[in-house]
């Protein structure tokens, strides 16, 4: 073998990476059409705060408290921060509540759902820490009672809340570089994966669905994409349901088309 | 926001028995439950079905 066609580790890494997630599973064109639902809205907007808070964070830690705390322009970015926080809890909750209801750990995404808790439960220090590094009156009081509750957890030596720049440490690179990884890691399993599907209706609720349903967001059952039946826990059983008219022309056996997602 | 509310005093609180909790972090939480019920309810726009996709 040529020394031009020795297969190489970096050639190795490519193919493994292709193989474990193919670009049409990682920038799909089609979704399925259960996806339209706005309960899918929240982790594409908890993805979009988390963009926001890393901007005008690091707008704040290139400016400085002097120019947060004392210029107009420094409470606006130090406001568009704070608040682009108070946007990604409250996003990612609704988000962690809809796909808690819909046991979104099904079908081998428990690794998905790791990510997404472990995510989560990363930010909250991230936050704290955020809360102790404004450099006013307000981080001294949160700092003084916050390490009250580090010393009883026994944290206290080595996660000191009054330690201004073991905070600030923290707060701009571990901890950020911790939930961004999280979150990276957590949507590129959500690409091999797919997202859940609904529940399958089954028991008296589910005669009805055989006659065509006018419904907006049809059935998993008839809408199922091939690329991603192989993680699929639901079964596909068709032929209880005729196609819905609109079904025909499209992709995917009724997927839609990626827009909103 | 601190000129639109009186912010210059302690906070409010909601005490029931044991529980206690600012009426900030009442609203939000409310609010979270709400959004969440509009969200699962509320009907999803959709593409006309005469559009080719």
């Amino acid at each position: 073998m040529s020394a031009t066609t020795k297969r190489s580790w970096t050639a190795g890494l490519r193919e493994r990476a292709v193989r474990a997630l193919p670009p049409e599973k990682l920038l799909p064109d089609s979704q399925p059409s259960y996806m339209s639902s706005w309960i899918y809205i929240f982790g594409v907007l908890t993805l979009t705060s988390l963009v926001v808070i890393i901007a005008s964070g690091s707008i704040l830690s290139l400016k400085g408290p002097g120019w947060w705390h004392f210029t107009g322009i420094g409470h606006f970015f130090n406001s568009i921060h704070m608040w682009s926080v108070e946007l990604f809890f409250f996003f990612m909750v609704i988000h962690l509540w809809g796909k808690y209801w819909m046991a979104a750990w099904r079908g081998r995404r428990a690794r998905v759902w790791m990510t997404g808790a472990v995510a989560f439960v990363v930010a909250v220090p991230c936050a704290l820490t955020g809360y102790v590094s404004q450099q006013n009156f307000d981080a001294q009081w949160i700092s003084t009672q916050a390490k009250d509750a580090m010393n009883a957890a026994g944290v206290g030596s080595f996660f000191n809340l009054m330690n201004f720049g073991q905070m600030y440490s923290y707060h701009v690179f571990l901890l950020p570089l911790a939930v961004v990884g999280m979150v990276a890691t957590h949507i590129l399993l959500v690409r091999k994966h797919g997202i859940v599907p609904p529940f399958k209706l089954s028991g008296p609720t589910a005669a009805p669905a055989a006659a065509p349903a006018p419904d907006p967001v049809p059935l998993p059952a008839t809408t199922s994409p091939a690329p991603r039946s192989g993680h699929e826990p639901v079964p596909v059983p068709t032929p209880a349901i005729p196609p819905s008219p609109a079904s025909g022309p499209e992709r995917n056996g009724g997927s839609k088309r990626n827009g909103a997602s | 926001m601190a000129a639109i509310f009186n912010l210059n005093h302690p906070a409010h609180t909601v005490h029931w028995h044991f529980f206690t909790m600012s009426v900030s972090n009442v609203i939000v939480i409310v609010l979270m439950l709400v959004v969440f019920a509009v969200a699962i309810l509320a009907p999803f726009p959709r593409r006309g079905r005469g559009e080719p996709t």
